[in-house]
């Protein structure tokens, strides 16, 4: 079966930092992610997740990203999703979350705000 | 005149008597309230107060509570009058009761109120009478006599006195065991209505295993039933069966079931044609039925070999057919039985096929919904379509839980004719992997290979994917709580019909359904979201205890649209 392989890699453009999220966010390797967007807070005064790429993603995944949103909230910074897709979508529409973030279509968009 | 009302206070006693009083109240009420056979202790109380008032003789007389008279039971003295009755009014006891008022008489040769009857009888000479009434909050129930001062003299007021407050704790003993004896009375009638019950519930056919198209069954609203069903084999090899309801309801109408029952069933073994069946047990009922009762019923046969059903109904509510094409109703074509003799009855003949006929009492369509409202016969429509991917035996089952949850005012009952459905469901999926989160990629792949070949849509596919995914999550982290490598679950995918049956089991701690975190979606937080989405993405899903309390199995289901997308 050919799989694209999960990756998790960050990338610090000036003020903003991207975590590009690949392949299936799961329960297998959230933690990661969550630990990837936690430092990425830490170290930056705006994040974006990048989920363009991501196929599949389930609760912890999506736990991950909440307290994503809600450490900046803490902080006083900023924290985006970048080109969500669709499968990505469907689920943040379940859990009802597709308006409690802030969504931008692509990386230009979420700089230039 | 010398009877006095209730005194005002004893007159003047010295310590002493006040002391010897206070004590012997309080050693008479301990033995009453103590008392476990309360006529020996009345008895045993009576001879005390005799003593205590140092009177010649002392009568107890209490109401009967169905004849309302006066009646001797209890004396101590020279006389036995045990047995003597009187009425309220009559004499100085009659009168205690009748006023509720305490009777002094100081010469009872002289006092008009005195029945002197007894004395010329006996050649006892009545001479001074105190004669309390036994009171409670409903009145008086008796009442506590004391006649001739041993010394000779008169009583007084403050006798009257003394013997009011030992009258009192003797009243509370004697309405205390009266309201145990209401209290055991009804309890044997419970007792009795419960075998009732069993008795009538033992006249309904034993639910049968073999592949048996017909299923029945009762809800009584009460104890007993005036509903009742029945199926049985013909000698033809036709399978007959019947369906009834008694106007009215309670012990009467129980009767009336069993009897009628045991007729219908009697009539029905000739195979009779259902018309003619009704025709016979109707002559029969209208030469005992009382008025105003009449019953109300279905019979009819199936034949398996060819799939015919025909039946005829006595005023019962109309048969419902349900197949691919909807419903059909069937009302009934003659009057409910008992009422009028020399009726003939119409039948309906029908090819079954695998259409599912419901037969059901009046019970169901007169259910409350919440607002009070008869559900009527579109509501026990909306039950069928509610519970359609059903088999027939759960389908009942679904519907009667249904129902429950309902205001029922009256005996329910359903009769369901239906074939059963071969090998149906079928296996789409059958995996076991470790219960490990690293497993769960090619679990999900494994899934939505096998939803596509269903030619289910994508995105329904993806939301029944990740409620499986979820549920295995929850297993791993939860129920297994990451513990051990030997740890497995298995998956099993059914299709029966247009739904599909997702079932997990794993061989963790049995998880008490109750204490599965419920958070709402409308909450944002991290964490808890796996029971919602599941809760969200499938039709319904239940936690058992896996096979002899090992392990947990759950079960989520999803019915398809026509065109495999759900929802």
């Amino acid at each position: 079966m050919n799989q694209p392989s999960n990756e998790c890699v960050s990338e610090t453009l000036g003020d903003y930092t991207l975590v590009r999220l690949r392949g299936e966010v799961d329960l297998s390797w959230s933690q990661q992610v969550r630990r990837a967007i936690l430092d990425a807070l830490g170290a930056n005064t705006r994040v974006g997740v990048e989920l363009s790429e991501v196929s599949y993603i389930d609760s912890s995944g999506i736990a991950a990203l909440v307290e994503g949103l809600q450490s900046a909230k803490t902080k006083g910074k900023k924290f985006d999703l970048v080109a969500v897709s669709k499968a990505v979508m469907a689920v943040l529409q379940l859990a009802r979350l597709d308006r409690v973030f802030t969504i931008f279509p692509d990386l230009d968009a979420a700089r230039s705000t | 005149m010398n009877a006095a009302p209730r005194a005002a206070g004893p007159e003047a006693s010295d310590g002493l008597d006040d002391r010897r009083a206070l004590d012997f109240l309080a050693e008479l009420s301990q033995a009453l309230a103590l008392s476990i056979d309360l006529n020996k202790t009345l008895a045993m109380a009576l001879e005390r107060i005799a003593e205590f008032m140092q009177a010649e003789a002392a009568s107890m007389f209490l109401v009967d509570p169905v004849t309302r008279l006066i009646e001797c039971r209890f004396c101590v003295g020279p006389v036995d009058i045990v047995g003597l009755k009187v009425e309220a009014g009559q004499g100085i006891v009659g009168r205690a009761v009748a006023e509720n008022l305490t009777q002094i008489v100081r010469d009872a040769q002289t006092d008009e109120r005195v029945n002197v009857r007894v004395d010329a009888e006996t050649g006892f000479v009545t001479r001074s009478i105190i004669c309390v009434p036994l009171t409670t909050a409903e009145g008086p129930i008796g009442a506590l006599e004391v006649i001739n001062r041993r010394s000779g003299g008169l009583f007084e007021i403050s006798d009257a006195v003394l013997l009011e407050t030992v009258a009192a704790p003797a009243a509370l003993a004697v309405n205390n065991a009266r309201l145990a004896d209401n209290l055991v009375e009804q309890q044997r009638m419970k007792r009795e209505l419960e075998l009732a019950r069993r008795t009538q519930k033992s006249l309904l056919p034993k639910r049968r295993r073999d592949n048996f198209p017909l299923i029945g069954i009762n809800l009584p609203a009460h104890e007993v039933s005036g509903d009742f069903y029945d199926y049985f084999d013909l000698p033809d090899g036709r399978i007959a069966f019947v369906i009834g309801d008694i106007s009215g309801k309670g012990l009467d109408a129980a009767f009336l079931m069993v009897r009628t029952a045991s007729l219908l069933r009697w009539a029905g073994k000739e195979g009779l044609a259902p018309g003619r069946w009704l025709e016979r047990v109707n002559t029969e009922l209208c030469e005992t039925m009382r008025e105003g009762r009449f019953v109300c019923a279905l019979v009819g046969q199936y034949d398996r070999r060819d799939g015919n059903v025909v039946f005829a109904s006595a005023g019962f509510p109309p048969a419902l057919l349900q197949d691919d094409e909807g419903f059909r109703e069937f009302p009934a074509d003659g009057p409910p039985l008992g009422i009028m003799p020399d009726i003939s009855y119409g039948e309906t003949r029908l090819s079954l096929g695998t259409a599912a006929l419901y037969f059901f009492s009046d019970g169901i369509t007169d259910a409350r919904d919440s607002l009070r409202n008869r559900i009527g016969s579109a509501g026990m429509r909306e039950l069928v379509v509610r519970h359609l991917s059903l088999a027939p035996e759960p389908r009942l089952r679904a519907l009667i839980g249904d129902l429950k949850h309902l205001d029922l005012v009256d005996d329910t009952t359903v009769l369901l004719l239906q074939e059963p459905r071969g090998e149906t469901a079928q296996t789409l999926l059958n995996l076991q992997f470790p219960a490990e989160a690293a497993q769960m990629r090619s679990v999900r792949a494994r899934l939505r290979e096998t939803l596509d070949e269903q030619a289910i849509g994508p995105e329904m596919r993806d939301r029944l994917v990740l409620a499986v995914d979820e549920a295995c999550t929850n297993i791993i982290r939860h129920a297994y709580c990451e513990c051990s490598s030997d740890d497995t679950i298995s998956l099993l995918l059914k299709r029966e019909r247009d739904m599909l049956v997702f079932e997990l089991r794993d061989d963790a701690p049995t998880v008490d359904p109750g204490k599965i975190a419920m958070r709402d979606l409308d909450e944002c937080r991290p964490g808890g979201l796996g029971v919602p989405f599941i809760r969200a993405l499938m039709d319904d899903w239940k936690l058992q205890p896996g096979p002899g309390g090992c392990g947990n199995v759950l079960r989520m289901r999803k019915r398809l649209r026509a065109d495999g997308m759900g929802d």
